[in-house]
């Protein structure tokens, strides 16, 4: 496929670091528990309170992050607003689940049924923004966010929008923590969030949690971050992994050796970083190999904040020595490959470059 | 029935997540919906299972409560006639 | 730019049939789904669509051991993909890049509402936790038959199979894959059963669609499925398209939470981008298979669009959401294959139950099915939560 770039224009996050703000990326915040909340804005310089009625955290974090990226890029309103979630409003659906189940199907409130469609996230942006274009939202594990950024890659291949606003929305309750901690996806307990990926391999991640919103266009503009050149989503891929990346990269005009950093989603897990470490051995070394869930958590949009973290390090030229597996930063960066695996089921690769 | 409607303003508060809004900020006799507290029809539907679970008044259909909550004071002057509980 | 784009295949599972083929006599008979509920257990009396089958026998249909996990949305959507393989006369082999792209929305909630307590509190039910992610469904099902190299999951409520056809297309024609089978599938659960109790939205009677009595909806499940490739791409395999899609339209209303503007403004957007891109004239169309759920408010907002894209003597329209009942996230899905029916085999599906006339509207549906009419290109309505509006217009090929 030949494929247009597009570009990063505009930025938002709320995440485990400082809210609306890169801090986190030059000097993140450590945490001592493998269960990380987010650092909230004061929602009331956002909303007033019958605005707020019926705003879940999530929701909140999502239009505030969407205003931020939107008003960052300078574009006032998007042809497109397509979200990733993986778990959607968990916190709502929770709520209608549990007083479902206790009260026998009596006396249910509608508003948490309302709020626990995993799309409510995309059309409360879309109302709070009256954009009345494309609207989708995608829900698929650890690569929801590759997802719907597909999905508005393909309408701008198209040329059906000349920009977007792709979001990458999870949070982590405490129930849900509890559920996924029975099937293994965290730790017992953590020294340090911020080494944990060099220094504390075992089973399971930390648990974070976030919303990131990225603005995309068509054309550069003096705000531009980076652009992205090229995206791939793989299912069960047949051929090598190692392969599939050296043809990536190929497939964007470039050698293996032009690729600064490969930014991966390791996240202390001996098994799924043992899957990264595999397939990259061959094509990098320890200082081209990024991480950033040490500062992030493991969500399963996380990789929405890989890419904030990959475009403002573009934007900058540099990647930080923490996020940098061998530990020296990375000057002059000029390409990212952003490599992401569920599982080692779902793949998916992205190059980020200078515009 | 100012009891009642004391009573009210707080069960509203909570089961609509009014945050920061106290009973005296409400006035029983200002609209609850568009121009007044500027409440719409899910709201509606939250006050429907508010009278049921705690009054013990069961609405059939949503457009009854257009006329039952014009106003706080409108509410309560309902659910006293009508309550079960 | 037009869409090259042809369907080679379709499979559904639904109320009013196992299979294509009883689908068709359903609707040609006008044979209605809703009935009392048979398989869910709930302490609510409200008529429903479910597919006539337990899931040990689609267990036993599919060749699936009692003891894996699967849920009965995976199941119901793993019948209908296979009879959509079969009609495209695909196998599963590694010779084409095929995408599978599944809109659902509840996913495994079916097992989780009754097994929430002990997921917080004891082992006892584990397999189910990763069950209940829609996504590790969209997986399962595809792993079911092997050989997929793209999966997805869109999820926009009632639009989310509608919505993976757009996904499916937009593959394509980027020649990423070379084949996409796209969809939904929803079974229904206690928790949105209740949940449309809680907006008062379900008719305890069965549903009236576009009627001015009209006083909600019926719930139903199912699954459908349809088999996507270029024109070239069907021709080289030797497999004669049954028809194409020619266009889509996704807009958002973007006014409520549940409700639909009056004027319809997000299905009118949708509605007018899916004619633009197919390159037709509202005149053009033959058939509106409505989205049409029964609730006072969709059938206006979504009539009054409806009158402002086609005026006030539209084409024929009708909800076979009277015979199907609402399948939710499959409903773009099941709506789908109805269409192609249609155009298939020249009839116009009825809208059901009708009695009384709407004051606010100048058009009347479809009150009986139209047999052996012309029908050259069916514009089908999905419409989810948040007014996310998704328009598809499918083509005969002649």
């Amino acid at each position: 496929m030949n494929s247009k770039p597009i570009y990063i224009n505009g930025l938002g996050s709320i995440s485990i670091q400082q809210p609306l703000s890169f801090e986190g990326i030059q000097q993140p915040l450590s945490y001592q528990t493998p269960h990380v909340r987010c650092v909230e804005p004061n929602y009331k310089d956002f909303f007033d309170a019958v605005q707020a009625r019926r705003l879940s955290k999530i929701i909140k974090r999502a239009i505030v992050t969407a205003k931020q990226a939107v008003d960052d890029s300078g574009i006032s309103m998007p042809d497109a607003i397509v979200t990733g979630t993986g778990l959607g409003c968990v916190e709502d659906t929770e709520k209608f689940l549990d007083a479902m189940i206790r009260n026998e199907e009596k006396f249910l409130q509608p508003t948490f049924f309302i709020q626990s469609t995993h799309n409510t996230i995309s059309s409360q942006i879309a109302i709070h923004m009256n954009c009345k274009g494309y609207n989708n939202t995608y829900i698929h594990r650890g690569v929801s966010f590759e997802n719907a950024l597909l999905d508005a890659y393909l309408l701008f291949q198209r040329g059906t929008i000349r920009t977007a606003l792709v979001t990458g929305n999870d949070e982590m309750t405490p129930n849900y923590f509890i559920l996924l901690g029975r099937i293994g996806y965290w730790k017992q307990a953590i020294q340090n969030t911020r080494t944990c990926i060099t220094q504390e391999q075992s089973k399971g991640s930390f648990a974070g949690e976030g919303s990131v919103s990225i603005m995309f266009s068509d054309t550069p503009s003096s705000k531009s971050y980076a652009c992205l050149n090229r995206m791939s989503l793989l299912y069960k891929p047949v051929k090598p992994m190692q392969q599939i990346i050296r043809e990536f990269v190929a497939d964007c005009g470039l050698n293996i050796d032009d690729i600064d950093v490969c930014m991966t989603g390791m996240n202390a897990d001996t098994e799924n970083d043992a899957v990264y470490n595999s397939v990259l051995q061959d094509l990098f070394s320890p200082n081209e190999i990024g991480t950033y869930k040490h500062i992030c958590g493991e969500y399963y949009t996380s990789l929405s904040y890989g890419m904030l973290l990959s475009a403002y390090c573009i934007q900058q030229g540099i990647v930080p020595a923490h996020c940098i597996l061998g530990g020296v930063e990375k000057s002059g960066v000029k390409h990212i490959l952003l490599y992401n695996h569920f599982r080692n089921r779902d793949h998916s690769l992205m190059l980020l470059s200078t515009c | 029935m100012d009891q009642l409607i004391e009573q009210l303003k707080k069960e509203i508060i909570e089961v609509l997540n009014l945050e920061d809004i106290t009973p005296a900020d409400i006035d029983s006799n200002a609209a609850l919906f568009g121009d007044g507290l500027g409440l719409d029809s899910i709201d509606a539907l939250e006050l429907i299972v508010l009278m049921e679970k705690n009054y013990g008044i069961k609405l059939q259909d949503a457009n009854q409560g257009r006329d039952i909550f014009k106003s706080i004071q409108t509410m309560a002057e309902y659910i006293s006639k009508h309550r079960t509980i | 730019m037009a869409l090259d784009v042809y369907i080679t295949g379709m499979g559904i599972v639904s109320g009013i049939g196992i299979g294509v083929d009883q689908t068709l006599v359903s609707l040609r008979e006008q044979k209605s789904g809703i009935q009392p509920l048979k398989h869910l257990q709930t302490i609510h009396d409200l008529p429903c669509a479910e597919v006539d089958l337990s899931e040990d026998q689609m267990r036993e249909l599919l060749n699936i051991p009692a003891d894996e996990v699967v849920t009965r949305t995976a199941l119901m959507a793993m019948l209908a993909t296979r009879e959509a393989l079969q009609q495209a006369r695909l196998t599963m082999d590694g010779t084409y890049r095929v995408a599978f792209i599944h809109g659902t929305t509840v996913g495994g909630m079916e097992k989780s509402e009754v097994y929430y307590f002990d997921f917080l509190q004891n082992d006892l039910h584990n397999e189910f936790i990763e069950a209940h992610d829609c996504g590790a469904c969209t997986e399962k099902i595809a792993d079911y038959f092997g050989g997929f190299s793209f999966v997805s999951t869109p999820s926009t409520a009632c639009s989310s199979a509608a919505n993976a056809c757009i996904l499916g297309a937009n593959l394509l024609e980027a020649g990423i894959v070379d084949i996409a089978v796209v969809g939904g599938s929803e079974c229904i659960t206690k928790f949105h059963l209740n949940g449309f109790k809680s907006l008062m939205i379900l008719d305890s009677q069965p549903c009236r669609p576009f009627d001015e009595t009209r006083a909600g909806l019926n719930l139903g499940e199912g699954a459908a499925f349809i088999v996507m490739e270029s024109k070239a791409h069907a021709a080289k395999r030797g497999v004669a398209p049954l028809c194409r899609l020619s266009g889509y339209g996704n807009a958002c209303d973007a006014y409520h939470q549940t409700a639909s503007s009056p004027e319809g403004q997000g299905a009118f957007l949708a509605m007018n981008a899916a004619l633009e891109m197919s390159n037709l004239q509202p005149a053009d169309v033959s058939y509106i298979n409505a989205h049409g759920t029964g609730t006072p408010n969709n059938d206006e907002s979504e009539g009054q669009a409806i009158v402002r894209v086609f005026g006030n003597n539209p084409p024929h329209v009708s909800s076979t959401k009277s015979l199907t009942g609402h399948t939710t996230s499959a409903a773009g899905g099941v709506e789908a294959v109805i269409s192609i029916l249609a155009l298939q085999h020249k009839f116009v599906p009825a809208n059901c139950n009708f009695t009384t006339q709407m004051q606010s509207l100048p058009f009347t549906p479809v009150i009986n099915v139209l047999h052996d009419i012309p029908v050259q290109h069916v514009l089908s309505n999905s419409f989810g939560f948040g007014g996310n509006n998704t328009s598809l217009i499918f083509s005969n090929v002649q």
